[in-house]
């Protein structure tokens, strides 16, 4: 268990110094009772720039699908990555297990194809 | 390279065919209107699930140890008698349910196709995590089932409760799968294996210091706290009575029988292979008394709340988590009669599938749409103007009461003999008087089917007909009957199959 011994400091340290920059950050930005308003501080953080256009986005829900067949295929790469780099130590049966891979995952391509998910406006 | 395959074949069936439906489904059935998908689908998932079932028991037949190929899929996979009785069970679960669907779901206007490739995928998730052999197949087999169950649970997109059901089972599922993970974690860092045999090898050799050994108890109570989740053990089954009630009544049945059969597979293989070192095994300083709390609160709690219910989907539902506890007895017995314990488990799943399995799909067959059977009043006088549906609906509830001669009396009576061999008298007796109090909730379905008239002018459940839902109840029937009459042989395999898993 002492192994760990250092992970929990780390946590620690993570606690006090989170904890002292809150405290500093609270104490030097303290306006005094009574004192001038300055409608710059009160004005929520926007890299400086005058805030612009409304606080209500509405992102369309259409975007969840593409995120949904996204991550799909990103962990398509992500597997593929590994067996390019052991491309010829895993010989024919690294193609057959990769084949069967993507082919599950053509599979899963048609069938979202298939039921409209692909097209933006329906 | 091919002799694998052989030894996968039940899973490549249910895979392969899962896919070919998910495929026809999506190139079939795009115009509106007219006849909805069920009708093929419905079919089709059955021949699917039932040939995984065919193909399993051919492979039992044959001798998993005379397969080539098992040795090598393992550790990751573990292809015994112990996986194949459990391919034959989940594949018999998921095929009924697929029955139940092809009734349930244009009847009630969800005749939407997803429902059987999730259905199929979930019981490949099940297929796997039963017979997974590494925390790490576990898990993959874990999240397959769970997240195609999840799906099925929300499936009813119009209503509230199915919502509900779905979101608590979804947040509370998957913190139970972290601390699955976090456990499995643990279990690494301790003995450095993430096979179930190697953590057992380095727990049963005592060579690991004192910090380690400490790390791998929480490890232990953590992978524990999760696999009780999954069969829906208190004091961790507050999403059972929502995600039951709220999903469509044939996923429902599939909950209650495939995904608890499965997690029961592998709390069984985590015990026995990963935990089943002297030490972890003992009264003193292992998991049998905290199976044994876990076990005595499922069951006393379920049926205490259970006799209150005024749904009998949710009365329905606490039964399972009542049954899940008479399970957990059988599981504290795998201390002193390894052996018998498992087997009377196994049994046990095989007689709690086809009598829930029934018991769910005589409920669809009383109610149909717009007038699905919820309340107790609703079945009022049932016996009368459906009298088969009754008899069937009779017949499962006396099987999950525990009534001679059905498939129920024999899987509590190896299950109460396995408790009592094994020396714990007092949970037999628990268990025996916890089966009193559930023939009191069980039996209130009769007397109101039988008994009672339904009030004059209150709205009474028409119901529906279907050669799909029939055909399930026959199915359930027989099997109850055949288990009820003739348990020995089934009992013989599975003890067969328990002492296949060591």
């Amino acid at each position: 268990m002492e192994r760990y011994l250092p992970i929990l400091l780390l946590f620690f340290v993570a606690a006090v110094v989170a904890g002292v920059i809150y405290a500093v950050a609270i104490f030097v930005g303290r306006i005094p009772k009574g004192g001038p308003v300055n409608l710059d501080k009160e004005r929520p953080f926007e890299c400086g720039n005058p805030s612009d256009g409304a606080s209500t986005l509405r992102p369309t829900v259409k975007f969840y699908l593409t995120a949904l067949v996204f991550v799909v295929f990103d962990i398509e790469a992500v597997m593929i990555y590994p067996w390019a780099v052991k491309f010829s130590a895993l010989g024919w049966n690294g193609v057959a297990t990769m084949g069967s891979f993507i082919a599950l995952l053509v599979v899963a391509l048609v069938y979202v194809w298939r039921k409209g998910a692909l097209e933006w406006e329906k | 390279m091919s002799s694998f395959l052989v030894a996968l074949a039940p899973l490549l069936v249910v895979g392969l065919g899962g896919l070919l439906l998910m495929l026809g489904e999506a190139f079939a059935h795009r115009e509106r209107g007219g006849s909805g998908p069920s009708a093929d689908l419905a079919i089709g998932s059955f021949v699917t699930l039932a040939a995984g079932a065919v193909v399993a028991f051919s492979l039992w037949l044959v001798g998993p140890e005379n397969l080539g190929g098992a040795a090598g899929v393992a550790p990751f996979l573990i292809i015994d008698r112990f996986t194949l009785f459990f391919d034959i069970v989940l594949c018999v679960g998921g095929a009924l349910a697929a029955l139940l669907a092809g009734g349930y779901l244009p009847e009630h206007k969800l005749d939407r196709g997803e429902f059987y490739p999730l259905l199929i995928f979930s019981t490949l998730g099940a297929m796997v995590l039963a017979s997974a052999g590494d925390l790490l197949s576990l898990f993959i087999g874990l999240e397959t089932m769970s997240l195609g169950v999840y799906a099925l649970v929300g499936f009813r997109r119009g209503s509230a409760r199915s919502a509900e059901g779905a979101v608590k089972y979804f947040l509370l599922g998957s913190f139970a799968a972290a601390l699955l993970l976090y456990g499995g974690a643990m279990l690494y860092g301790a003995t450095g294996h993430t096979d179930l045999a190697g953590i057992g090898a380095a727990l049963r050799g005592g060579t690991l210091t004192g910090a380690d050994y400490g790390l791998a108890i929480v490890a232990m109570v953590l992978v524990l706290a999760g696999l009780a989740f999954k069969v829906s053990a208190v004091p961790f089954h507050m999403w059972t009575p929502d995600a039951y009630e709220g999903a469509p009544t044939p996923a429902t049945s599939f909950m209650a029988v495939a995904v608890k059969s499965a997690a029961f597979a592998t709390l069984l293989r985590v015990l026995v292979s990963a935990f089943g070192d002297p030490a972890s095994m003992s009264w003193g300083t292992g998991w049998p008394p905290v199976v044994a709390l876990l076990a005595v609160m499922t069951m006393t709690v379920a049926n205490l709340v259970a006799g209150r219910q005024e749904s009998v989907k949710r009365m329905l539902a606490y039964s399972s988590i009542a049954h899940a506890g008479y399970l957990l007895v059988a599981v504290v017995a795998l201390m002193t009669q390894p052996g018998i314990a498992q087997g009377s488990i196994l049994f046990y799943l095989l007689a709690y599938t086809v009598s829930t399995a029934g018991a769910f799909g005589a409920l669809i067959l009383c109610g149909s749409r717009g007038k699905e059977a919820v309340s107790y009043e609703d079945l009022a006088g049932i016996g009368h103007r459906h009298p088969v549906a009754a008899a069937a609906f009779a017949l499962f509830l006396l099987s999950l009461t525990g009534v001679p001669p059905t498939a129920g009396f024999f899987a509590k009576l190896y299950v109460v003999r396995a408790a009592i061999g094994g020396g714990f008298l007092p949970l037999a007796i628990l268990l025996l008087l916890n089966s009193v109090v559930a023939a009191y909730y069980y039996l209130r379905v009769l007397v109101y089917m039988y008994m009672r008239e339904p009030a004059p002018g209150a709205p009474v459940a028409a119901p529906m007909r279907s050669g799909y839902v029939t055909a399930a109840l026959l199915i359930c029937a027989a099997g109850v009957m055949l288990l009820g009459l003739w348990p020995t042989r089934s009992l013989e395999l599975a003890i067969d199959a328990a002492l296949a898993a060591r």
